[in-house]
Protein backbone atom coordinates (compact mmCIF):
# COMPACT_ATOMS: atom_id res chain seq x y z
CA UNK A 1 0.00 0.00 0.00
CA UNK A 2 1.50 3.40 -1.04
CA UNK A 3 2.01 7.06 1.50
CA UNK A 4 -0.83 8.07 -0.88
CA UNK A 5 -3.65 5.67 -0.68
CA UNK A 6 -3.03 5.37 3.17
CA UNK A 7 -3.43 8.72 2.77
CA UNK A 8 -7.15 8.50 1.75
CA UNK A 9 -8.20 5.85 4.03
CA UNK A 10 -10.96 6.58 6.78
CA UNK A 11 -9.69 5.78 10.32
CA UNK A 12 -12.77 4.74 12.24
CA UNK A 13 -12.98 3.18 16.13
CA UNK A 14 -12.86 -0.85 15.76
CA UNK A 15 -16.94 -2.03 16.19
CA UNK A 16 -17.54 -2.07 20.36
CA UNK A 17 -14.65 0.48 21.09
CA UNK A 18 -16.15 3.78 22.54
CA UNK A 19 -14.53 6.77 23.72
CA UNK A 20 -15.64 7.66 27.50
CA UNK A 21 -14.75 10.90 30.10
CA UNK A 22 -14.27 9.01 33.46
CA UNK A 23 -15.83 11.64 36.36
CA UNK A 24 -15.04 9.67 38.88
CA UNK A 25 -10.89 9.34 38.29
CA UNK A 26 -11.17 12.48 35.70
CA UNK A 27 -9.65 10.53 33.22
CA UNK A 28 -9.72 9.92 29.10
CA UNK A 29 -10.53 6.22 28.54
CA UNK A 30 -11.22 4.21 25.34
CA UNK A 31 -13.07 0.99 25.89
CA UNK A 32 -13.34 -1.98 24.08
CA UNK A 33 -14.81 -5.69 25.01
CA UNK A 34 -11.59 -6.71 26.91
CA UNK A 35 -11.09 -3.56 28.98
CA UNK A 36 -10.04 -0.22 28.71
CA UNK A 37 -7.22 2.33 27.68
CA UNK A 38 -6.26 5.62 29.38
CA UNK A 39 -5.42 8.14 27.12
CA UNK A 40 -4.05 12.01 27.87
CA UNK A 41 -5.17 15.05 26.21
CA UNK A 42 -3.47 14.15 22.78
CA UNK A 43 -4.79 10.63 22.76
CA UNK A 44 -8.29 11.47 23.97
CA UNK A 45 -8.70 14.34 21.05
CA UNK A 46 -7.35 11.93 18.32
CA UNK A 47 -9.22 9.32 19.06
CA UNK A 48 -12.52 11.34 19.11
CA UNK A 49 -11.78 12.17 15.89
CA UNK A 50 -11.34 8.62 14.48
CA UNK A 51 -15.25 8.82 12.53
CA UNK A 52 -14.47 8.10 9.71
CA UNK A 53 -12.42 11.33 8.17
CA UNK A 54 -8.90 10.15 7.14
CA UNK A 55 -5.51 10.58 8.68
CA UNK A 56 -4.78 14.06 7.08
CA UNK A 57 -7.71 15.48 8.31
CA UNK A 58 -7.26 14.64 11.42
CA UNK A 59 -3.62 15.85 11.58
CA UNK A 60 -4.97 19.21 9.87
CA UNK A 61 -7.83 19.29 12.67
CA UNK A 62 -5.54 18.92 15.40
CA UNK A 63 -2.46 21.13 14.05
CA UNK A 64 -4.66 24.17 15.36
CA UNK A 65 -5.42 22.83 18.19
CA UNK A 66 -1.77 21.82 19.33
CA UNK A 67 0.86 24.14 18.62
CA UNK A 68 3.54 21.46 19.52
CA UNK A 69 5.09 20.51 15.73
CA UNK A 70 5.24 17.17 17.00
CA UNK A 71 1.76 16.75 16.42
CA UNK A 72 1.73 14.86 13.25
CA UNK A 73 4.19 12.30 14.22
CA UNK A 74 2.18 11.65 17.13
CA UNK A 75 -0.61 11.49 15.35
CA UNK A 76 0.69 8.75 13.49
CA UNK A 77 2.30 7.10 16.22
CA UNK A 78 -0.37 6.75 18.09
CA UNK A 79 -3.13 5.82 15.29
CA UNK A 80 -0.57 2.83 14.08
CA UNK A 81 -0.65 1.50 18.19
CA UNK A 82 -4.13 1.58 18.49
CA UNK A 83 -4.43 -0.13 15.08
CA UNK A 84 -1.81 -2.77 16.22
CA UNK A 85 -4.25 -3.43 19.29
CA UNK A 86 -6.99 -3.49 16.84
CA UNK A 87 -9.13 -0.72 18.36
CA UNK A 88 -8.87 1.33 15.18
CA UNK A 89 -9.48 0.28 11.82
CA UNK A 90 -8.60 1.82 8.40
CA UNK A 91 -11.28 1.16 5.54
CA UNK A 92 -10.61 1.85 1.90
CA UNK A 93 -14.31 2.11 1.48
CA UNK A 94 -15.72 5.12 1.19
CA UNK B 1 -1.97 0.98 53.34
CA UNK B 2 -1.94 2.21 50.33
CA UNK B 3 -4.55 4.28 48.54
CA UNK B 4 -7.27 1.30 47.61
CA UNK B 5 -7.84 1.70 43.56
CA UNK B 6 -11.67 1.73 42.44
CA UNK B 7 -12.56 -0.51 41.03
CA UNK B 8 -12.85 -0.62 37.08
CA UNK B 9 -15.56 -3.99 35.87
CA UNK B 10 -18.52 -5.12 37.57
CA UNK B 11 -19.70 -8.83 36.97
CA UNK B 12 -23.57 -9.00 37.30
CA UNK B 13 -24.47 -12.36 37.47
CA UNK B 14 -27.85 -11.83 36.77
CA UNK B 15 -29.04 -15.24 37.55
CA UNK B 16 -27.43 -19.14 37.84
CA UNK B 17 -30.32 -20.74 35.60
CA UNK B 18 -29.22 -21.96 32.66
CA UNK B 19 -30.52 -23.80 29.50
CA UNK B 20 -27.51 -25.18 29.07
CA UNK B 21 -25.40 -28.03 31.65
CA UNK B 22 -21.86 -26.99 30.92
CA UNK B 23 -19.51 -29.44 32.38
CA UNK B 24 -16.90 -26.93 33.13
CA UNK B 25 -19.31 -24.28 33.76
CA UNK B 26 -17.72 -21.98 37.30
CA UNK B 27 -21.30 -21.69 38.60
CA UNK B 28 -21.09 -23.08 42.57
CA UNK B 29 -22.28 -26.52 43.01
CA UNK B 30 -25.35 -25.42 45.17
CA UNK B 31 -27.54 -23.93 42.40
CA UNK B 32 -30.37 -24.47 44.39
CA UNK B 33 -28.99 -21.61 47.34
CA UNK B 34 -29.84 -18.77 44.29
CA UNK B 35 -32.89 -18.56 43.44
CA UNK B 36 -34.05 -15.53 45.49
CA UNK B 37 -32.96 -13.41 42.47
CA UNK B 38 -32.24 -9.47 43.19
CA UNK B 39 -35.61 -7.35 41.74
CA UNK B 40 -34.90 -4.94 38.46
CA UNK B 41 -35.07 -1.60 40.68
CA UNK B 42 -32.26 -3.44 42.90
CA UNK B 43 -30.11 -4.43 40.03
CA UNK B 44 -30.87 -0.80 38.70
CA UNK B 45 -29.70 0.87 41.83
CA UNK B 46 -26.94 -1.32 41.87
CA UNK B 47 -25.56 0.11 38.68
CA UNK B 48 -25.88 3.57 39.40
CA UNK B 49 -24.08 2.51 42.55
CA UNK B 50 -21.37 0.88 40.24
CA UNK B 51 -20.78 3.70 37.95
CA UNK B 52 -20.77 5.94 41.16
CA UNK B 53 -17.89 4.01 42.45
CA UNK B 54 -16.23 4.04 39.03
CA UNK B 55 -16.90 1.07 37.59
CA UNK B 56 -16.26 1.88 33.66
CA UNK B 57 -17.43 -1.59 31.98
CA UNK B 58 -20.27 -4.14 33.56
CA UNK B 59 -20.28 -7.59 32.49
CA UNK B 60 -23.74 -8.71 32.22
CA UNK B 61 -23.02 -12.63 33.01
CA UNK B 62 -25.27 -16.01 34.81
CA UNK B 63 -25.80 -18.73 34.40
CA UNK B 64 -28.02 -17.67 31.13
CA UNK B 65 -28.94 -13.90 31.73
CA UNK B 66 -31.37 -13.77 28.73
CA UNK B 67 -33.54 -15.91 30.97
CA UNK B 68 -33.94 -12.52 32.87
CA UNK B 69 -37.07 -10.40 30.92
CA UNK B 70 -35.45 -7.28 32.85
CA UNK B 71 -32.25 -7.84 30.66
CA UNK B 72 -32.93 -5.37 27.98
CA UNK B 73 -34.13 -2.73 30.58
CA UNK B 74 -30.81 -3.50 32.84
CA UNK B 75 -28.50 -2.67 29.14
CA UNK B 76 -30.28 0.59 29.10
CA UNK B 77 -29.80 1.67 33.00
CA UNK B 78 -26.49 0.82 32.01
CA UNK B 79 -26.04 2.76 29.59
CA UNK B 80 -27.74 5.81 30.89
CA UNK B 81 -25.23 5.22 33.98
CA UNK B 82 -22.57 5.72 31.27
CA UNK B 83 -21.36 2.05 31.59
CA UNK B 84 -19.93 0.09 29.20
CA UNK B 85 -21.95 -2.72 28.62
CA UNK B 86 -20.88 -6.96 27.87
CA UNK B 87 -23.42 -9.73 27.64
CA UNK B 88 -22.17 -13.10 27.92
CA UNK B 89 -24.59 -15.39 26.58
CA UNK B 90 -24.86 -19.22 25.91
CA UNK B 91 -26.86 -17.48 23.07
CA UNK B 92 -29.47 -20.35 22.81
CA UNK B 93 -32.27 -17.95 23.18
CA UNK B 94 -30.67 -14.59 21.72
CA UNK B 95 -33.39 -14.36 18.88
CA UNK B 96 -32.84 -11.79 16.26
CA UNK B 97 -35.43 -9.97 17.46
CA UNK B 98 -33.72 -9.94 21.71
CA UNK B 99 -30.36 -8.95 20.31
CA UNK B 100 -32.29 -5.90 18.20
CA UNK B 101 -33.76 -4.81 21.21
CA UNK B 102 -30.14 -5.07 22.56
CA UNK B 103 -28.33 -3.18 20.01
CA UNK B 104 -31.33 -0.64 20.88
CA UNK B 105 -30.98 -0.51 24.81
CA UNK B 106 -27.22 0.26 24.11
CA UNK B 107 -25.15 -3.24 24.51
CA UNK B 108 -21.71 -2.19 23.73
CA UNK B 109 -20.50 -5.59 22.90
CA UNK B 110 -21.91 -9.68 22.97
CA UNK B 111 -19.40 -12.88 24.32
CA UNK B 112 -20.89 -16.17 22.95
CA UNK B 113 -19.77 -19.48 24.66
CA UNK B 114 -18.80 -21.84 22.25
CA UNK B 115 -18.26 -25.57 23.80
CA UNK B 116 -16.52 -27.11 20.26
CA UNK B 117 -16.41 -26.20 16.82
CA UNK B 118 -18.18 -30.00 16.22
CA UNK B 119 -21.93 -29.93 16.45
CA UNK B 120 -21.91 -33.49 17.91
CA UNK B 121 -19.34 -32.88 20.65
CA UNK B 122 -20.81 -29.60 21.33
CA UNK B 123 -24.17 -30.70 21.92
CA UNK B 124 -22.80 -33.27 24.11
CA UNK B 125 -21.07 -30.87 26.06
CA UNK B 126 -23.72 -28.57 26.56
CA UNK B 127 -26.21 -31.52 27.53
CA UNK B 128 -28.80 -29.99 24.89
CA UNK B 129 -29.32 -29.44 21.20
CA UNK B 130 -27.70 -25.96 20.95
CA UNK B 131 -25.17 -25.52 18.75
CA UNK B 132 -27.48 -24.67 15.68
CA UNK B 133 -29.15 -22.03 17.78
CA UNK B 134 -25.86 -20.59 18.69
CA UNK B 135 -24.89 -20.36 14.64
CA UNK B 136 -27.89 -18.67 14.10
CA UNK B 137 -27.59 -16.20 16.70
CA UNK B 138 -23.70 -15.14 15.62
CA UNK B 139 -25.17 -14.96 12.18
CA UNK B 140 -28.09 -12.82 13.67
CA UNK B 141 -25.55 -10.53 16.36
CA UNK B 142 -23.20 -9.99 12.58
CA UNK B 143 -26.11 -8.56 11.16
CA UNK B 144 -26.53 -5.86 13.63
CA UNK B 145 -22.93 -5.03 13.58
CA UNK B 146 -22.47 -6.30 17.45
CA UNK B 147 -18.82 -6.60 18.33
CA UNK B 148 -18.91 -10.52 19.19
CA UNK B 149 -16.39 -12.57 20.60
CA UNK B 150 -16.36 -16.22 20.69
CA UNK B 151 -15.36 -17.94 24.07
CA UNK B 152 -14.43 -21.70 23.96
CA UNK B 153 -13.54 -23.19 26.84
CA UNK B 154 -10.60 -25.74 26.47
CA UNK B 155 -9.83 -29.12 27.65
CA UNK B 156 -8.83 -32.59 27.15
CA UNK B 157 -12.24 -33.54 24.72
CA UNK B 158 -12.06 -30.26 22.47
CA UNK B 159 -8.18 -29.53 22.44
CA UNK B 160 -7.02 -31.17 19.49
CA UNK B 161 -10.17 -29.76 16.90
CA UNK B 162 -8.33 -26.38 17.85
CA UNK B 163 -7.39 -26.11 14.47
CA UNK B 164 -10.98 -26.27 13.36
CA UNK B 165 -12.10 -24.40 16.04
CA UNK B 166 -9.98 -21.50 15.03
CA UNK B 167 -10.98 -22.22 11.31
CA UNK B 168 -15.17 -22.14 12.58
CA UNK B 169 -14.46 -18.28 13.92
CA UNK B 170 -12.89 -17.00 10.68
CA UNK B 171 -16.08 -18.41 8.85
CA UNK B 172 -18.91 -16.77 11.49
CA UNK B 173 -16.67 -13.83 11.28
CA UNK B 174 -16.52 -13.26 14.49
CA UNK B 175 -14.12 -10.36 16.08
CA UNK B 176 -12.24 -11.89 18.56
CA UNK B 177 -11.25 -15.66 20.14
CA UNK B 178 -11.20 -16.03 23.39
CA UNK B 179 -9.68 -19.87 23.96
CA UNK B 180 -9.66 -20.01 27.43
CA UNK B 181 -8.32 -22.89 29.54
CA UNK B 182 -11.08 -24.42 32.05
CA UNK B 183 -10.63 -22.40 35.70
CA UNK B 184 -11.05 -25.63 37.51
CA UNK B 185 -13.58 -24.13 40.22
CA UNK B 186 -17.55 -24.70 40.36
CA UNK B 187 -18.31 -27.66 38.33
CA UNK B 188 -15.16 -27.53 36.74
CA UNK B 189 -13.48 -28.60 39.83
CA UNK B 190 -15.85 -31.24 40.30
CA UNK B 191 -15.25 -32.35 36.88
CA UNK B 192 -11.30 -31.85 37.16
CA UNK B 193 -10.51 -35.86 36.32
CA UNK B 194 -12.66 -35.97 33.33
CA UNK B 195 -11.27 -32.32 32.03
CA UNK B 196 -7.54 -31.96 32.74
CA UNK B 197 -5.66 -32.24 29.51
CA UNK B 198 -2.15 -33.81 28.52
CA UNK B 199 1.07 -31.97 28.33
CA UNK B 200 0.94 -33.00 25.00
CA UNK B 201 -2.04 -31.65 23.85
CA UNK B 202 -1.61 -27.83 25.88
CA UNK B 203 1.71 -28.30 23.85
CA UNK B 204 0.31 -28.94 20.59
CA UNK B 205 -2.22 -26.46 21.32
CA UNK B 206 -0.08 -23.58 21.58
CA UNK B 207 2.03 -23.87 18.30
CA UNK B 208 -1.08 -24.00 16.25
CA UNK B 209 -2.42 -20.72 17.99
CA UNK B 210 1.44 -19.44 17.63
CA UNK B 211 0.47 -20.49 14.04
CA UNK B 212 -3.20 -18.62 13.47
CA UNK B 213 -2.18 -15.76 15.13
CA UNK B 214 0.36 -15.01 12.81
CA UNK B 215 -1.60 -15.98 9.78
CA UNK B 216 -5.03 -13.90 11.23
CA UNK B 217 -3.30 -10.79 12.09
CA UNK B 218 -5.78 -8.06 11.56
CA UNK B 219 -8.52 -10.64 10.69
CA UNK B 220 -9.33 -12.34 14.17
CA UNK B 221 -8.03 -11.39 17.25
CA UNK B 222 -7.07 -14.56 18.99
CA UNK B 223 -6.94 -14.42 23.50
CA UNK B 224 -5.16 -17.36 24.72
CA UNK B 225 -5.55 -18.05 28.29
CA UNK B 226 -3.24 -20.72 29.15
CA UNK B 227 -3.73 -23.26 31.75
CA UNK B 228 -2.46 -22.64 34.75
CA UNK B 229 -2.30 -25.83 35.88
CA UNK B 230 0.90 -26.33 33.45
CA UNK B 231 2.50 -22.60 33.94
CA UNK B 232 5.37 -22.09 36.52
CA UNK B 233 3.75 -19.55 38.42
CA UNK B 234 0.16 -18.61 39.19
CA UNK B 235 -2.38 -16.42 37.15
CA UNK B 236 -2.83 -13.21 38.62
CA UNK B 237 -6.01 -13.94 40.08
CA UNK B 238 -8.68 -10.93 39.40
CA UNK B 239 -5.55 -8.43 39.22
CA UNK B 240 -5.37 -8.95 42.51
CA UNK B 241 -8.43 -9.09 45.74
CA UNK B 242 -10.33 -6.14 45.33
CA UNK B 243 -8.27 -3.63 43.43
CA UNK B 244 -9.79 -4.19 39.79
CA UNK B 245 -13.12 -6.28 40.15
CA UNK B 246 -16.08 -7.05 41.86
CA UNK B 247 -19.26 -9.51 41.69
CA UNK B 248 -22.67 -9.34 42.71
CA UNK B 249 -24.32 -12.69 42.76
CA UNK B 250 -28.24 -13.46 41.92
CA UNK B 251 -28.91 -13.14 45.32
CA UNK B 252 -27.48 -9.45 45.90
CA UNK B 253 -24.42 -10.70 47.83
CA UNK B 254 -21.49 -9.04 46.86
CA UNK B 255 -17.90 -10.85 46.06
CA UNK B 256 -14.51 -9.65 45.25
CA UNK B 257 -14.69 -13.03 42.90
CA UNK B 258 -17.41 -15.21 41.24
CA UNK B 259 -16.29 -18.27 43.32
CA UNK B 260 -14.83 -16.45 45.83
CA UNK B 261 -18.46 -17.84 47.80
CA UNK B 262 -17.24 -21.73 47.83
CA UNK B 263 -14.56 -20.86 50.58
CA UNK B 264 -16.69 -21.27 54.00
CA UNK B 265 -14.41 -18.79 56.33
CA UNK B 266 -15.61 -15.99 54.55
CA UNK B 267 -18.55 -13.76 55.62
CA UNK B 268 -20.08 -12.06 52.31
CA UNK B 269 -21.74 -8.61 52.90
CA UNK B 270 -24.89 -7.71 50.20
CA UNK B 271 -26.56 -5.13 48.49
CA UNK B 272 -29.15 -4.87 50.72
CA UNK B 273 -27.05 -4.07 53.97
CA UNK B 274 -24.65 -1.60 52.34
CA UNK B 275 -23.83 0.20 49.41
CA UNK B 276 -20.97 -1.15 46.78
CA UNK B 277 -18.81 1.57 47.87
CA UNK B 278 -18.76 0.65 51.64
CA UNK B 279 -18.59 -2.41 50.90
CA UNK B 280 -15.23 -1.94 48.66
CA UNK B 281 -13.66 0.28 50.61
CA UNK B 282 -14.86 -1.21 54.35
CA UNK B 283 -16.48 -4.76 54.14
CA UNK B 284 -13.50 -7.25 55.90
CA UNK B 285 -13.82 -9.83 53.21
CA UNK B 286 -12.73 -7.55 50.99
CA UNK B 287 -10.09 -6.20 52.69
CA UNK B 288 -8.99 -10.00 54.01
CA UNK B 289 -6.68 -10.41 50.88
CA UNK B 290 -6.11 -7.30 48.83
CA UNK B 291 -2.25 -6.20 49.08
CA UNK B 292 0.18 -7.95 50.32
CA UNK B 293 -0.04 -7.93 53.78
CA UNK B 294 -1.93 -11.46 54.17
CA UNK B 295 0.43 -13.67 52.67
CA UNK B 296 2.35 -16.40 53.43
CA UNK B 297 5.51 -17.83 52.93
CA UNK B 298 6.93 -18.14 50.05
CA UNK B 299 4.84 -15.56 48.85
CA UNK B 300 5.24 -12.85 51.44
CA UNK B 301 9.40 -12.41 50.48
CA UNK B 302 9.10 -13.63 46.77
CA UNK B 303 9.87 -10.77 44.10
CA UNK B 304 6.78 -11.76 42.25
CA UNK B 305 4.41 -11.07 45.03
CA UNK B 306 2.90 -8.07 43.03
CA UNK B 307 2.80 -9.74 39.71
CA UNK B 308 0.12 -12.66 40.77
CA UNK B 309 -0.80 -11.28 44.37
CA UNK B 310 0.23 -15.39 45.61
CA UNK B 311 -2.62 -16.51 42.58
CA UNK B 312 -6.32 -17.32 42.67
CA UNK B 313 -7.68 -17.79 46.42
CA UNK B 314 -10.34 -20.32 45.21
CA UNK B 315 -7.91 -22.44 43.79
CA UNK B 316 -5.42 -22.58 46.93
CA UNK B 317 -8.85 -23.69 49.32
CA UNK B 318 -10.11 -25.62 46.90
CA UNK B 319 -6.90 -27.75 47.26
CA UNK B 320 -5.72 -26.85 50.06
CA UNK B 321 -8.44 -26.42 52.54
CA UNK B 322 -6.59 -23.00 53.33
CA UNK B 323 -7.76 -19.73 51.32
CA UNK B 324 -4.56 -18.01 52.60
CA UNK B 325 -2.40 -20.61 51.33
CA UNK B 326 -0.05 -19.84 48.24
CA UNK B 327 -1.62 -20.91 45.26
CA UNK B 328 -0.51 -24.61 44.39
CA UNK B 329 0.13 -24.15 40.69
CA UNK B 330 3.27 -22.28 41.99
CA UNK B 331 6.12 -24.03 41.74
CA UNK B 332 7.48 -22.57 45.40
CA UNK B 333 4.21 -23.64 46.73
CA UNK B 334 4.52 -26.42 49.50
CA UNK B 335 1.28 -27.81 48.28
CA UNK B 336 2.61 -27.83 44.61
CA UNK B 337 2.56 -31.72 44.76
CA UNK B 338 -1.38 -31.43 44.50
CA UNK B 339 -1.25 -30.34 40.60
CA UNK B 340 0.90 -33.37 39.51
CA UNK B 341 -1.35 -35.78 41.48
CA UNK B 342 -4.51 -34.32 40.03
CA UNK B 343 -2.61 -34.66 36.35
CA UNK B 344 -2.25 -38.20 37.29
CA UNK B 345 -5.33 -39.11 38.90
CA UNK B 346 -6.85 -37.32 35.49
CA UNK B 347 -4.87 -39.43 33.21
CA UNK B 348 -6.12 -42.77 35.10
CA UNK B 349 -10.14 -41.25 35.53
CA UNK B 350 -12.61 -43.40 33.21
CA UNK B 351 -15.66 -41.40 34.96
CA UNK B 352 -18.08 -39.66 33.14
CA UNK B 353 -18.91 -36.06 33.01
CA UNK B 354 -21.38 -34.78 35.63
CA UNK B 355 -23.69 -32.30 34.23
CA UNK B 356 -24.42 -28.94 35.76
CA UNK B 357 -27.63 -29.59 36.94
CA UNK B 358 -30.11 -27.29 38.54
CA UNK B 359 -32.56 -29.09 41.29
CA UNK B 360 -36.08 -28.43 40.11
CA UNK B 361 -38.22 -26.78 42.60
CA UNK B 362 -38.81 -28.42 46.60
Amino acid sequence: MTNDSQKATQVKLARGVRYRWDGVREQHQLLYPEGLLVLNETGAAIAQLCDGRSTDEIKRKLANSFSDGQIENDIGEFLARLAQRGLVRHDDDP
Amino acid sequence: MTTIPRPMALLAELTYRCPLQCPFCSNPLELARYRDELHTSVWQRVLGEASELGVAQVHFSGGEPLVRRDLVELVRTARERDLYSNLSTGATMATPEKLSQLRSAGLDALQISLPDSDSAANDWLTGASSFKQKRAAVAAARELDFPITLNVVLHRHNLDRLTEIIRLATDWQVDRLELAHTQYTGWAFRNRARLLPTRGQVERAEEVVAVAELKLAGRLQILHVLPDYFQEYPKACLNGWGSTFLTVAPDGVVLPCQTAREIPQLSFPTVHDQSLEQIWFNAPVFQQFRGCDWMPEPCRSCERREQDFGGCRCQAFLMTGDPAATDPVCQLSPDHHLIAQSKAEAAQSQEELAYRVMPTAQ
